[in-house]
């Protein structure tokens, strides 16, 4: 068995507002396997966001540990820190996040500007995203153009363009209609199974989480494991 | 400052506020107008009273003598001139003026003994017209373009003022400011033609030193040779000349320098202001684009750009207003027969973009270094 992709060792986040502290996560330990379809769940203000966000480099733990790919995370510089997401990782929002002024082509190409290639090379991957999510037909359109389903379609385009080992997607089909929704998590189930991605997914819903190899539920900056879902995690790995 | 590929972003976002970047960069025009015409005022002021200790030229006046009509001086002077270690050349000069105050339509006439000119046609590059031609006609006159395109004549046509009419045989650009804006004719044609003329009387005498480093020695030189005379002299470099007799108006230019600045300042307050509220609005944006892995150093430059894009949108059109103003209108001031001509300098426009854009980087310096502090989740929450 393979050495696991994320560990979070003791991973505690602690905000202070005024006089008061406030604990989103508290001496969290996890392991994610590469290529595992991990769903996190729990009430709302239980720290999935806040651990999303430390997985995604875009907070930092307080105190704890957290090694990605073997690399101490937490301890990177902010611009190291910034290098690292470009490559490692991709982001979808519940609320989509596209730019406004950019239309479906652009947005999808921003992560590509970081990195140094050709123009010829860029357009091919950009076409490739599109195509992988169904949206090859709406690439000039505006965010404000499109329906949330595609607008989210365009978010996971944009977050595997630059071709990340991990996905996290916090709530990805909390704003949408059944139907999107299940299009969006056949989607990403794909992503999992195909493109071999390691997924994880905040979610509220439980016929969403059903799609994860495992789930786990989070109360109040803790664990609380559950039994393991339908798919084994240890085999999807590709 | 960034790669050309991040250019569409800066545009785009420019594109989105389209009413703000439209008022701004027109505020940012009118400013830039303003800030370039008065450096091109500074600049012309400057070329004509500004010794760079190349000058060659001195001039002769009537001591204690500060107008054309009152400076009266025999023209038998002129050999006696010649005769001083240093000199290379000496023309008397009669000057004949419409207006001896301050203005901006003034015409001065310079009579110069034709055969004895050639120390000052040399410089000349002729427009039109021919340099034959003007040695012809007694009433002949060689206009500078300033004046020619201010009063609207060409070469064949005549130009009268101060009761004086010549016929323009050439049109002459130079590198001389006081060139520019003058009419050349023989001196006896002029001595007689003037109302207060007078056979053997010029205004003064414009002398060639061989050598720049013996121009304050010359210059004495002349003085003590007259100084026992019916009509002492006072010399001076011909810029220090014009320096003194167009004192009140350099005073009043260098004033405006200050408007220039204001107007700097102005800018800044405008483009910070646009920038400010376009950062403001964006802060969800810019974590996004934080989190696809842009590096906050990016971010600031970005939004730093769409400073320098608003501020040069606004600069080139302002300036350009500026340059065709003052290259149509031939703005060229006079005080008691001299010139001060304000021109489209291309040097000033260059300084005009290049000041713009840099203002452009302060303006967007603050807003920048804001955003790119930002805390990525927390600016996930806070909108
Ligand atoms: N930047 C912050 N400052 C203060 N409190 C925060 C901040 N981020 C998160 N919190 C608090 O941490 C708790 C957990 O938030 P979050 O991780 O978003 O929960 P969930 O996503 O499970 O709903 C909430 O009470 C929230 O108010
Ligand atoms: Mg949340």
């Amino acid at each position: 068995m393979s050495e696991p992709l994320i560990q979070c060792r003791s991973l505690t986040r602690t905000y202070t507002r005024g006089t008061e502290t406030i604990t989103p996560l508290e001496r969290l330990d996890l392991d994610v396997m590469p290529g595992e379809f991990l769903a996190l769940m729990g009430p709302s203000g239980s720290g999935k966001t806040t651990l999303l966000n430390l997985i995604a480099g875009i907070d930092r733990p307080t105190s704890g540990t957290l090694h990605i790919g073997g690399i101490d995370v937490g301890g990177l510089s902010r611009s190291r820190l910034a290098d690292w997401r470009s490559r490692a990782v991709g982001y979808i929002f519940q609320l989509y996040n596209l730019v406004p002024v950019l239309t479906a082509y652009e947005n999808v190409e921003l992560p590509l500007l970081l990195h140094r290639m050709s123009g010829a090379d860029r357009h091919s991957r950009v076409a490739a995203a599109l195509d992988l999510v169904g949206i090859t037909d709406r690439a000039d359109h505006y965010p404000r153009q499109l329906s949330g389903g595609q607008e989210q379609r365009v978010a996971i385009a944009r977050a595997i363009v630059a071709d990340p080992a991990i996905l996290v997607a916090d709530e990805p089909t909390g704003d949408l209609d059944k139907a999107s929704a299940a299009a969006i998590m056949e989607l990403l189930g794909r992503l999992s199974r195909e493109a071999g991605k390691t997924l994880i997914m905040v979610s509220h819903d439980p016929a969403c989480a059903a799609h994860a190899g495992r789930i786990l539920h989070l109360d109040k900056g803790r664990l609380v494991e559950h039994a393991a879902a339908t798919v084994g995690a240890a085999g999807v790995t590709t | 400052m960034i790669h050309p590929r991040y250019m569409p972003l800066v545009l785009k976002q420019l594109v989105r506020q389209r009413a703000r970047t439209v008022l701004t960069a027109l505020g940012v025009a009118v400013a830039m107008f303003l800030f370039v015409t008065v450096e091109a005022l500074q600049r012309g002021v400057a070329a004509a009273t500004e010794l760079t200790g190349r000058e060659v030229t001195l001039v002769v006046y009537r001591q204690n003598r500060f107008c054309p009509f009152s400076s009266r001086m025999p023209d038998s002077y002129a050999p006696r001139i010649a005769r001083i270690p240093g000199v290379a050349a000496v023309v008397p000069m009669k000057i004949v003026v419409n207006n001896c105050s301050a203005s901006f339509d003034t015409v001065t006439f310079r009579g110069v003994p034709r055969e004895k000119a050639e120390s000052i046609t040399d410089g000349f590059t002729v427009v039109s017209g021919s340099l034959a031609d003007w040695q012809r006609r007694s009433d002949a006159a060689l206009v500078g373009e300033t004046l020619a395109l201010r009063r609207g004549v060409q070469t064949g046509q005549t130009l009268a003022a101060a009761g004086v009419t010549v016929y323009v045989a050439a049109i002459i650009r130079s590198e001389d400011p006081q060139d520019q804006n003058v009419a050349y004719v023989d001196l006896p044609f002029l001595q007689r033609a003037a109302t207060r003329g007078g056979d053997g009387i010029v205004t003064q005498f414009n002398v060639l030193v061989d050598d720049p480093a013996r121009l304050e020695r010359v210059a004495d030189a002349i003085d003590a040779e007259f100084a026992r005379d019916a009509e002492p002299t006072t010399t001076r470099p011909e810029k220090a000349f014009v320096a003194r007799a167009a004192h009140d108006l350099v005073q009043i230019v260098g004033f405006t320098e200050y408007l220039g600045l204001a107007a700097l300042a102005a800018v800044l307050a405008l483009v910070g202001n646009a920038i400010v509220l376009s950062v403001q609005d964006r802060v969800r944006e810019h974590a996004v684009l934080q989190t696809l892995g842009f590096r906050s150093g990016l971010i600031a430059r970005l939004i730093i750009s769409e400073g320098v894009a608003l501020c040069c949108a606004g600069g080139v059109l302002g300036v350009a207003a500026a340059v065709a103003l003052l290259h149509f209108s031939r703005f060229s001031l006079s005080v008691e027969g001299v010139n001060l001509n304000v021109r489209a300098d291309p040097a000033a426009a260059v300084l005009g973009l290049a000041v713009a854009a840099g203002v452009g980087v302060l303006a967007g310096l603050v807003p920048a270094f804001q955003a790119s502090r930002r805390e990525i989740a927390a600016s996930f929450r806070a909108v």
